[in-house]
Formats: C-alpha cells, sequence, structure tokens
C-alpha cells in the first residue's frame, strides 16, 4: 500500500489518455456487437420481466385483491418497494447534483450512469402506487386538471404530494441528464459514418456545435439545475417519508423520518450503483476512467450515511423509551422482539453493521468484498422500509385489529418485474448511448484545462 | 452555378493553453464576430473571449417566483373557493400543508422553463442546418483539437487578412467555410410525405375510437359493471327457490312495527277502536300526503274511485258512497290495515299513526264532497 | 509558500477585555437580582458559544476527513475558534448549583406523582446529567487538542503522516461528536419541557452548531484576510465556497425545523404540539415569525445570488446576522419554559458580551501563539491555488 501525497491531487482519469482515446473507449460498447455476456444477461432480465409481466397481468385483470395486503396491513410489498425504488433513485442526483456543488471531481466518470440510474428507478418505483390505486387506467385523477365532476385532488395530502415530488423528480432528473447528453449527441453525431444513426444523433443534438458562447450558458445551467436538483432530491424522500410521518401510528410518526429517510435513500443508491459499476468498468474496460479510488470513495460515503441510518435507528429507539409513550415503546419492543424480529436483525446487520467493514481501506478496496456489502446495504435498505411498514401497521394501538402480513405470490412477481425492468433499461443503455460523459470527461484529465500560473 | 458565399474562416489549435492565447490575440486584434467551439468547456475562455455573464440566472429566477406564485394561488382558490372541505380538522387554508407542492412546482417549473430557454432563445435551438456542420472543423473540435472561426459578417472581414494571422498565431489546418445554399425546392407536398400524414390521421383516430368506445367498456375496465351480485327480476344460481333475498326468520318483526290484532276481526274492530289523534292541521297534512301516495293511485285524488291505473287493476268503489260515509272510523281503519276483497292490507307500509291520519284525511274528503247549503252559509258569515 | 505573521494589533485583546469585565459584571449582577432568569440565559449562552466553538471543530474534522484543499489555509482560524471549548464547560458550572430552577423534572415531588416523570428517571437525573456533561466536554477537549497538536507539531516537521493521523482521528470524532452535540442538547434544552420530545431535535442543533461555527469562521476569515492577516491567495473563489456553504446549510436548516413543525402540526398530537403553542402564544407569535425572517429569510436572499457569495462585505453582513440568529434560536428554544410571553433586558445581553470577549480573547491569544495559517499542511499549496 502506498502512502498518499497529500500535496499533490489524485487525478480523476488514470494514466493521462488524449480526448479521442478517451472517446475511443467510452464508445467501444456502442459501436461493437452485443457480446456473449451481454446476451446472455439480457435473457435473464428479460426472462424476470416475462415472468413478473404474469403477476402484473393477474393484478391487473382481477384486481390488487391478489396481493397479501390486507385490513390491518393496507400497505404491503407495493409501498416497501415504491420507496425502495425511489430510494435508489436518489444516489443518481446526489452524485450528479450534490457532489457537483461540492465539486468533487471523481463524480464525472459515474455521473451519467448513476443518473440514467435514477430515472429507470424512479420508473421502477412509479409502478407501485400507480397499481395500487386499484383501477390504474384512472390515475389521471391524481393530477389536479378541471374535470366535469367539478372536483379536485386533496392538496393537503401527503400522498399528492408524492405525486408532485416523483413526477417533478422525474422530470428533472431527465432534462438533467438530456442536457448533460446534449454534448455527446453532437459528438457521436460527427463520428458516426451510419445514415440512420448520423439523423438520430442529429435531431437529439439539437445542432451543439460546441460552441463556447453555448458552453458559457451550459456550464451555467448546469449550476442552476444542481442548485434544483440538490433541493429537489432531499424533498422527494421527504415526501415519501411523510406519507408516514404525518400519521399518528406509533414508529411511524416521528420528527427524524424526513433526514432519515433521504440518507436511507442515498445509502441503498450508493450500493446499487456501485455494484452495477462493477459491472460496467469490467465489462466495457472502463477501468482507468471509473477507478478503483471513485469505488473507494463511494464505499467511504456508504459508511457515512450507514452510520446516519444508525444514529437514526438508535435516536428512534431512545425517544421511543423517553417519550414515556406506552405505544411508542411497544412497537419499538415489538420491532426487535416481535413477530417480524428477524427482519428487524436482518436491517441492523445489513445496514448498520456491514458497512463497519469499510473502515478498513483493504476492505474498502476490495471488489469482490464491497460487492457483497453493497449487495447487504442493498436487502438491509429494502428490509428497512418492510420493517416501517409492516411493523407499525400490523401491531398498532388495539390488539383486537392485529393482524399479521404475509406477501403472495403476486407480490413476488411484481417485484421480480420491477427489478428486470430496471436492469433490462440498464442493459439497453449501456449499449445505445455513451454510459461516461464523454465531454465531462476530456475536461477533468490532466492537462484538459489550461495552467492557472502564466494563464492568466 | 451561383458562387458560394463564405461563412468564415476557421484555425484549429492543438492544447488549450494555445487555444487560450489565439482567443486572447484574436480580441486584442479586433475581431469580434468570432467564435470559439472546443470539445469541452475550457476554464477561463469565456474571459479572453470577453463574454457578457450569462443571464439565465435571472430567467429562472422570474419563473420560478411564477411557478411558487401560481401553484400557492390555485391551492389556495381550490381549497378555500372552489372545493372547500374540512380534512383532518385543519382550516381551509393549511399552508405548512401547500409547502411542499409549492416547492416542487417551483423546481419544476423553473428547471424546465430554464432548459427549454436556453436551447430556444440563448441557443437558438434546433439548429441542424448550420453551416458549421458537417465540416472537417467541426468533426476536429467535436473529438480533441480546439478552434477559432471569424465569421464573415465581422467589421473588419478580409480573408487573406484572416488567413495570415492564424499561421501566425500558430493555427493548424485552416479552413474557409461556405454557407449552404437554400434548398430550391421545398419538399412538403412530397406524395409519400402526405401519404405518411394520412396514414397517422387514420391510426390515431382508429385507435382513440377503439380506446373510448370499445376498450374501456371490456373487462376488467367495465366501470364495475360486471358484478357478482344478485339483480332484480333475474333468477338467482345460488338458492334452489330461485330468489336472491331470503325471507327472514318465522316471527321475525320489523323495527318499529305493531302487529294488528283485530285480523279478520271487523266487528271487534269497529266497536273497540276509535281514532286517537286530533283534528288538526299537521295531522290532515300528514294523512294528505300518506293518501296520495298510498291511495290516491287506485281511489283517485279525492276518493272517487277514478284510479290512474288505466284498468291495470279493478277500479274500487267510491269513498264517498253512503255506506262509506256511515262507517264508523275503526271500520276504515281496519279496512286499511286487514284489506278488503281485492284491497291488500298495508300495514307494513303504512305506520300506524299515518293509517290513523288518513282516516282523518278521508272524513274531510268525504264531507268535502258532501257540501250543505248551510256550509255556503257559514262560510258568508 | 511566503508567509510572514502579522501580529493582531494589541487594541484588538484590549476590546476582548473589556467586554469580558462587562459581560462578568452583568452577568454577577442578574444572577444576584434574578437567579432562576440569569440560569436560563446562562442555558442560551452555554449553547450558543457551544455552537460556535464545537461547530468550529466539527468543521476541522470535516476537513480532514473529506479532503477538502480549498479550506485549508483557513483551518486554523476554526481552530483558534475551537480553543473556545473549555471556555464552554466552565460556561455550564453555573448551571450545575441551580438545576433547581431550570429543571422540572429535578422536582422529587413532581417526579413523585407523574408516572412519565418517573419512567424517564433513569434518563433525566441530576446525577446522571453532570456524568453527560463532564463526559461530553470532556472527550471534545481531548479530540480539540489531539487535532491542533497535530496540526502545530506539522507546521514545523512538516510530516505528511500527521495529517494521515488527522483523517483518522475525524474519522472516529464524527460519530462520538454526532452524539455528543445531540445528547447536549437533548439535555439542556429538550428536557426543559419534560414532557415533550422529537426525535430530529438532535439534528436541529447540529445543524445550528454547524452554522454557528461556519458563520463565526467565515467572518474571521474575511476580516483578517482583508487586512492582510492571513494570504493574498485567498480570494474570491474561497469566499464563494464559505458564502455556498453558509447558503446550503442555511437551507438545511430551514428544511429541518420545517419538517419537524409540518410533522407535529399535522399529526396534531397534543403532547407535541403544546411545545409549539408555547411558542404561538402571547409575544412569542412575534418572536418566532421574527425567527423564520433573521434565521432563513435574510440569509437566504442575502446569499442567492453567485456574485453575493463572494462579496467580502456581503459575506461579513450575512455572516454576523447568522451568528446573531443562533443566538436568537437558542433564546427561541429555552426562554419560552421562563415565561409566557418573550422577554427581554438586561439578562439577556450579559452573557453575549461576555462570550464575545471571551472568543475575542481566545483567539488574539492564540493568534499570538501559532502561525495563522497552517504553513506544514501538505495541502497548503493546492488550497491556496484553489479555484473554482
Amino acid at each position: 500500500m502506498t502512502a498518499i501525497d497529500y500535496t499533490q491531487e489524485v487525478p480523476v482519469v488514470e494514466g493521462r489518455p488524449t480526448a479521442g482515446q478517451i472517446e475511443e473507449v467510452v464508445l467501444i460498447p456502442m459501436n461493437t456487437k452485443p457480446g456473449k455476456v451481454w446476451k446472455v444477461l439480457i435473457t435473464i432480465t428479460s426472462l424476470m420481466l416475462l415472468t413478473g409481466t404474469v403477476a402484473l397481468g393477474y393484478t391487473f385483470y382481477y384486481g390488487i385483491g391478489m396481493w397479501g395486503n390486507n385490513n390491518p396491513v393496507g400497505w404491503g410489498f407495493d409501498i416497501v418497494n415504491f420507496v425502495f425504488w425511489v430510494g435508489i433513485g436518489h444516489a443518481g442526483t446526489l452524485i450528479s447534483a450534490i457532489l457537483f456543488l461540492l465539486r468533487q471531481r471523481w463524480r464525472t466518470g459515474i455521473a451519467r450512469f448513476a443518473e440514467a440510474m435514477t430515472i429507470f428507478a424512479v420508473m421502477c418505483a412509479g409502478i407501485f402506487p400507480a397499481l395500487h390505486t386499484g383501477r390504474f387506467w384512472l390515475d389521471g385523477y391524481l393530477f389536479p386538471y378541471p374535470n366535469q365532476n367539478h372536483l379536485w385532488v386533496n392538496f393537503t395530502s401527503p400522498l399528492l404530494w408524492d405525486v408532485f415530488a416523483v413526477s417533478t423528480y422525474f422530470t428533472v432528473s431527465l432534462i438533467f441528464w438530456y442536457v448533460g447528453l446534449m454534448p455527446d449527441f453532437a459528438t457521436l453525431r460527427d463520428r458516426t459514418e451510419n445514415k440512420l444513426r448520423k439523423t438520430i444523433y442529429t435531431i437529439f443534438s439539437l445542432g451543439w456545435r460546441h460552441s463556447t458562447r453555448h458552453w458559457q450558458h451550459y456550464e451555467k445551467i448546469y449550476v442552476i439545475l444542481a442548485g434544483f436538483a440538490t433541493p429537489l432530491v432531499l424533498s422527494v424522500h421527504t415526501i415519501v417519508s411523510f406519507d408516514f410521518a404525518v400519521s399518528v401510528i406509533p414508529g411511524w410518526h416521528t420528527t427524524i423520518f424526513p433526514p432519515y429517510f433521504v440518507a436511507g435513500a442515498v445509502f441503498s443508491g450508493f450500493a446499487m450503483v456501485q455494484n452495477v459499476l462493477i459491472f460496467v468498468r469490467q465489462a466495457f474496460n472502463l477501468k482507468h476512467i471509473i477507478t478503483l479510488n471513485h469505488l473507494e470513495k463511494m464505499n467511504q460515503v456508504m459508511i457515512v450515511v450507514g452510520m446516519i441510518v444508525g444514529y437514526a435507528y438508535s435516536m428512534e429507539f431512545f425517544m421511543a423509551w423517553y417519550s414515556g409513550n406506552d405505544f411508542e415503546m411497544f412497537t419499538f419492543i415489538n420491532r426487535a422482539l416481535g413477530p417480524y424480529a428477524w427482519a428487524y436483525w436482518i436491517m441492523i446487520t445489513c445496514n448498520v453493521l456491514s458497512p463497519q467493514f469499510f473502515w478498513f481501506k483493504k476492505l474498502r478496496r476490495s471488489i469482490p468484498f464491497m460487492f457483497i456489502i453493497g449487495v447487504f446495504v442493498n436487502i438491509g435498505m429494502w428490509f428497512e422500509r418492510f420493517v416501517i411498514i409492516v411493523t407499525s401497521l400490523s401491531r398498532d394501538f388495539l390488539p383486537a385489529s392485529w393482524g399479521m402480513y404475509t406477501p403472495t405470490i403476486h407480490d413476488f412477481g411484481i417485484l421480480v418485474f420491477s427489478f428486470g425492468l430496471f436492469f433490462t433499461l440498464i442493459l439497453l443503455f449501456v449499449k445505445s448511448l455513451p454510459v461516461v460523459s464523454i465531454a465531462e470527461v476530456k475536461a477533468v484529465v490532466d492537462g484538459a484545462q489550461p495552467l492557472h500560473k502564466g494563464g492568466h | 452555378m451561383e458562387e458560394k458565399k463564405i461563412f468564415s474562416i476557421a484555425a484549429l489549435f492543438d492544447t488549450p493553453d494555445d487555444i487560450t492565447r489565439a482567443v486572447k490575440e484574436t480580441t486584442a486584434t479586433g475581431y469580434t464576430k468570432y467564435d470559439v467551439n472546443t470539445p469541452y468547456p475550457v476554464h477561463g475562455m469565456e474571459k479572453a473571449m470577453k463574454l457578457k455573464p450569462s443571464l439565465l440566472g435571472f430567467i429562472t429566477f422570474v419563473i420560478g417566483v411564477g411557478g411558487a406564485t401560481f401553484a400557492i394561488l390555485f391551492m389556495s382558490w381550490v381549497t378555500i373557493v372552489d372545493y372547500p372541505l374540512v380534512i383532518g380538522g385543519k382550516p381551509f387554508f393549511s399552508w405548512p400543508a401547500f409547502v411542499p407542492i409549492t416547492f416542487e412546482v417551483t423546481v419544476l417549473s423553473a428547471s424546465v422553463g430554464t432548459v427549454v430557454a436556453m436551447i430556444a432563445l440563448f441557443f437558438k435551438f434546433p439548429h441542424n442546418s448550420h453551416p458549421l456542420h458537417d465540416t472537417n472543423y467541426m468533426r476536429k473540435v467535436s473529438s480533441d483539437k480546439f478552434g477559432i472561426n471569424i465569421v464573415a459578417i465581422d467589421p473588419i472581414f478580409n480573408e487573406d487578412k484572416i488567413k495570415e494571422f492564424f499561421k501566425k498565431i500558430g493555427g493548424k489546418e485552416i479552413e474557409t467555410i461556405y454557407e449552404e445554399p437554400f434548398p430550391k425546392e421545398i419538399k412538403m407536398f412530397d406524395k409519400r410525405f402526405i401519404g405518411a400524414l394520412i396514414l397517422v390521421m387514420l391510426i390515431t383516430s382508429g385507435v382513440s375510437y377503439l380506446v373510448l368506445n370499445k376498450l374501456l367498456y371490456i373487462q376488467p375496465y367495465s366501470w364495475m359493471s360486471e358484478q357478482d351480485k344478485g339483480l332484480p327480476q333475474t333468477k338467482s344460481e345460488v338458492f334452489s327457490d330461485g330468489f336472491t333475498m331470503r325471507q327472514p326468520v318465522e316471527g321475525t318483526i320489523a323495527r318499529d312495527f305493531i302487529p294488528y290484532e283485530y285480523k279478520g276481526m271487523k266487528d271487534s274492530a269497529v266497536i273497540n277502536l276509535s281514532n286517537p289523534l286530533p283534528y288538526s292541521k299537521q295531522v290532515l297534512a300528514i294523512g294528505k300526503s300518506r293518501f296520495d301516495t298510498y291511495c290516491s293511485p287506485c281511489h283517485g285524488y279525492f276518493g272517487k274511485g277514478d284510479t290512474r291505473l288505466r284498468d291495470q287493476f279493478p277500479k274500487p268503489p267510491t269513498l264517498h258512497s253512503d255506506k262509506v260515509r256511515n262507517w264508523a272510523d275503526g271500520n276504515i281503519y281496519h279496512v286499511i290495515t286487514n284489506g278488503q276483497n281485492i284491497m291488500p292490507s298495508y300495514e307494513k307500509q303504512i305506520s300506524r299513526d299515518d293509517r290513523w291520519a288518513i282516516v282523518h284525511y278521508i272524513r274531510v274528503l268525504q264531507r268535502s264532497q258532501n257540501a250543505k247549503d248551510s256550509d255556503f252559509e257559514d262560510s258568508k258569515k | 509558500m511566503d508567509y510572514q505573521k502579522k501580529e493582531l494589533p494589541k487594541k484588538f485583546s484590549t476590546i476582548g477585555w473589556i467586554l469580558v469585565l462587562l459581560g462578568v459584571l452583568l452577568v454577577v449582577i442578574s444572577y444576584l437580582v434574578n437567579p432562576m432568569r440569569a440560569s436560563f440565559n446562562n442555558v442560551i449562552a452555554l449553547m450558543f458559544m457551544a455552537g460556535i466553538s464545537v461547530g468550529a471543530l466539527v468543521l476541522v474534522a470535516l476537513e480532514h476527513l473529506s479532503g477538502a484543499v480549498w479550506s485549508t489555509p483557513m483551518r486554523r482560524v476554526s481552530e483558534f475558534l475551537a480553543a473556545s471549548i473549555p471556555f464552554v464547560a466552565v460556561l455550564g458550572i453555573p448551571l450545575l448549583f441551580n438545576l433547581h430552577g431550570l429543571f422540572h423534572w429535578t422536582h422529587t415531588d413532581v417526579v413523585k406523582s407523574d408516572a412519565i416523570l418517573q419512567g424517564k428517571s433513569p434518563y433525566l437525573n441530576t446525577e446522571f446529567l453532570i456524568i453527560r456533561y463532564v463526559v461530553i466536554f470532556a472527550i471534545l477537549i481531548l479530540f480539540y487538542f489531539i487535532f491542533t497538536r497535530n496540526s502545530r507539531k506539522q507546521d514545523i516537521t512538516k510530516d505528511q503522516n500527521l495529517t494521515k493521523r488527522n483523517v483518522k482521528i475525524s474519522a472516529a470524532f464524527m460519530p462520538i461528536a454526532a452524539i455528543g452535540i445531540s445528547f447536549l442538547a437533548i439535555d439542556w434544552m429538550m428536557s426543559l419541557e419534560p414532557h415533550w420530545y422529537s426525535t430530529i431535535f438532535g439534528i436541529y442543533y447540529i445543524t445550528a452548531t454547524l452554522l454557528a461555527g461556519l458563520a463565526a469562521t467565515t467572518y474571521a476569515v474575511v476580516s483578517l484576510n482583508e487586512k492582510g492577516y492571513l494570504h493574498s491567495s485567498i480570494g474570491a473563489d474561497h469566499y464563494y465556497s464559505f458564502g455556498a456553504l453558509l447558503f446550503g446549510i442555511t437551507n438545511f436548516w430551514a428544511y429541518i425545523a420545517f419538517s419537524q413543525f409540518l410533522l407535529i402540526w399535522y399529526a396534531n398530537i397534543p403532547e407535541e404540539t403544546i411545545w409549539f403553542m408555547m411558542r404561538w402564544s402571547g409575544g412569542w407569535k412575534y418572536i418566532t415569525i421574527a425567527m423564520i425572517v433573521i434565521r432563513f429569510a435574510i440569509p437566504y436572499f442575502g446569499l442567492l445570488t453567485a456574485q453575493s457569495k463572494t462579496d467580502p462585505k456581503r459575506l461579513k453582513i450575512v455572516a454576523v446576522i447568522i451568528l446573531l440568529a443562533h443566538l436568537f434560536d437558542m433564546y427561541w428554544l429555552v426562554m419560552p419554559t421562563y415565561d409566557d410571553t418573550a422577554v427581554f433586558s438586561f439578562y439577556e445581553i450579559g452573557f453575549p458580551v461576555l462570550i464575545i470577549g471571551i472568543l475575542i480573547l481566545v483567539f488574539s491569544f492564540q493568534a499570538k501563539r501559532h502561525n495563522m495559517i497552517p504553513i506544514g499542511d501538505p495541502k497548503l499549496q493546492r488550497g491556496l491555488d484553489f479555484h473554482l
């Protein structure tokens, strides 16, 4: 292990590739025929999609009675999965916006990919509440528009805030992503010989010509969009947490929920980005652009947010006792020792204990090890939502109205569907668009900027 | 063939330091209408070009404030004016609950607005027919070279001088870029284009028709028109007797129902029963309304036996016959409660007190149809 | 590295002494006239000053942990501010003799007849409170000494391993600091209303702490740098980073404060809403509105544009307003327990004057003994060369 030299900046991109080499490397997956691995993977994800479609079809035809939701536990897998997927999305915006504002230049290599994951994850998340409305072909009524029934939506309901938050989040992420892609589309347009491709790239590049007069506004809008996306990403999971916290259900109504949910979202999102990036850099030979340092930084972020999540768990537990409220106390004892204790301890093990291994530099930089921890974190974060939703609902104030929740095969089917959708979209993305922002990476290679000394 | 018009003269440089130096010299020489094309934003370039700071932030601010104002006003209007509902015991104007949506609308409108403004107003995009496209120059700056091009509208534009100038400052691959001639024929009325338009129109209308008129009415979108329930006037599949409704257990009595003790015993009823209600306007009003509802379809509004049922049911006799006039109140009450000949019992439809009110009303009807001259005199007094 | 140390003028410490003497005088008078009110003000003072000095220490640790370079040339300023942590601990000592007047839960007869307070008594009792106080401050002071000792040693040895050691210590420090600061807030402010509870309260105070430490550092850096006590390379880009962070954390504070309010307002559970009802009745209503304006609206609009973040004058004004707002916030958190209506008199002035005096004195004392920029830090040159 070499000692760190603090007087020098760690280069974002390893070696000093020229701009042309970066382009070549990034565009390899787009310009080559799909390999065997890719074909196998897409077969698997398509099969997942197909299996899920059956469950979806049943739900579609017979209604959500096919799910395990019952009377005390009116929210089951649907909301667990929704919160899980929205959370996965948060890492993308965090990387592309917050790290941009904090001038963490290591983000450039992974930002494009993480943003794409945001968009796909929000799409997956959207499935669940849309289905849970029961007759989802009427979901248009979720939006306030003047209708012949003279009805308006309830603006004071956190569920409606969700509609606004998630749709805003999706739209803003999409335009953020597209704005970043515009120069890359222009580069693709000027490189390709294929006529069809050229037409497509021409349309999407809108006529971009790398003009400094444009770059100037472009850099400004990047700051503005990042400035908006940062509070937006906080607001989205905050509003998701409001779905629970504005109620009076013990275990749901607690004021720490907003920051705690945001930290949890970033936690699971980073784990997912890290997991997928490990494959991408391996498969497409991007090891010098998505370096081990980047992965290490992501693992460091994971310890930080993991600790915040741990802080929230302990603070909730402490306050449940401190409050002197019998229902609060019972809820937390029930979580740790009740019928769903297994889920609670999976959550604690995966979320609080497993990232502690990242304190060791060797483990933090070991690819197989970090992959396993990433998977653990995702499992743990899924169970966190399960614990919050199911334990609180299954045993609230009146013992007479207690009940257990058992998911059905259709619940699992739709979960599989969402994973299938997510990974299929990712696989299609890596073959059709540059997975690394070409223009941004060119700008952070050593020697890409004029030297400041003597420059002015 | 007309001569091609020059759009600009371009030169390429290899490193960011070279281009920064070149731009500074270009500005110093006095050229103003030029542009620098770099594969990525080069730091300090806008300073070297002496560009004004971007005004995008201002646009964002205006649109954002507009979006926020709209959201607050709209939600207030809905919850206070157009659709006031008390929700969770909160006031109509629950401002804390408006904050999340106001925030989201602000972010949405400001970001989308700024991006659209940047693309459409600042960049004047889409612009895919710019003369720079598809030149060697463009291909190079798109990849790894740094280019500068001085446009022909520059006041001190001179082709040879600029080329010389570029050579002096170390520019490579100096290139003259020509404007593209305006296309002669417009392809708007191409047969294939028109055909495609018609096809799109047909498909859109066909799909809309099928979705709105057919698809929305088949399972499971049938607006709950098909349900597992017993419908009136249909045979039940569940019960052997074919009825969906079940009879209550023998001896069940409905709430407030008082059994009639003189069933089939007219004489006892006549002797023992007398009208417990007083003659009063309220009682008569109840009596009239119940009579009009239950009795008048057969007996007619004035009890003359002029049925409205148009021979679907035998006509009952008039209530103004001497026989009925001379009946005791108990007798009329007995007939209503017990039924007589073809008339069924009304004890289940009309409550006990209402039946007595009807009796009073019938007496009033009988009196009204049997007026004497003295009544006329009395009314004059 | 061309750094020539420039001594602070004598005038500076004189002002400090005058403020300290004036403050001590006012504090002594207020303790003699109305010990209960004085002790409530003492709590405000404790939490206000802890915010500044512990916040500054957290900033130092954050710099090490995140590997930030832009703040390295200014790190000493934060370290000097953090040097007042021992005095914060001293500031709390008079309180330990007045716990009975402050806390409802110290009255044994009240606790006896209150089942909820009985349940809390394993945590809310005088001995444990004092133990927590001592332990939290002992740990904070210990970390302060470790950080600064390494940093000063580096001025001479220029040893890179010291930076590495500080990074590791910061990693250990952050979770401990987060828990310590949270419990400080729970002990001294939340337990003033022993029935009330809010899980976000610790984070609320952590945010306030960060903001106070950052505002104090910003003010000190900008004023010192304007007069040339730091380094000529520190300029607009460094200022911008301070401005952006102040802006960001102000927004984060608003987010945390609003989340707490919205959740309690919406669920409408009487035992929780009482806390906000106290702050929305009598004169407190106007204090609450004023708080929102000076703690959020003014800094927000003051630092919204990119130009204002680099303007040294603007930064100084906003930093002072944020510090005032921090004091105001502590007042808003503590005083409604003392009185149903907002009160303001010389009692409320004594402690802030004393604290400003202490901070100035500690700062000038530290500045006399140590270099104003960490000349041995390997990240220093990169920090001076920092450009956006």
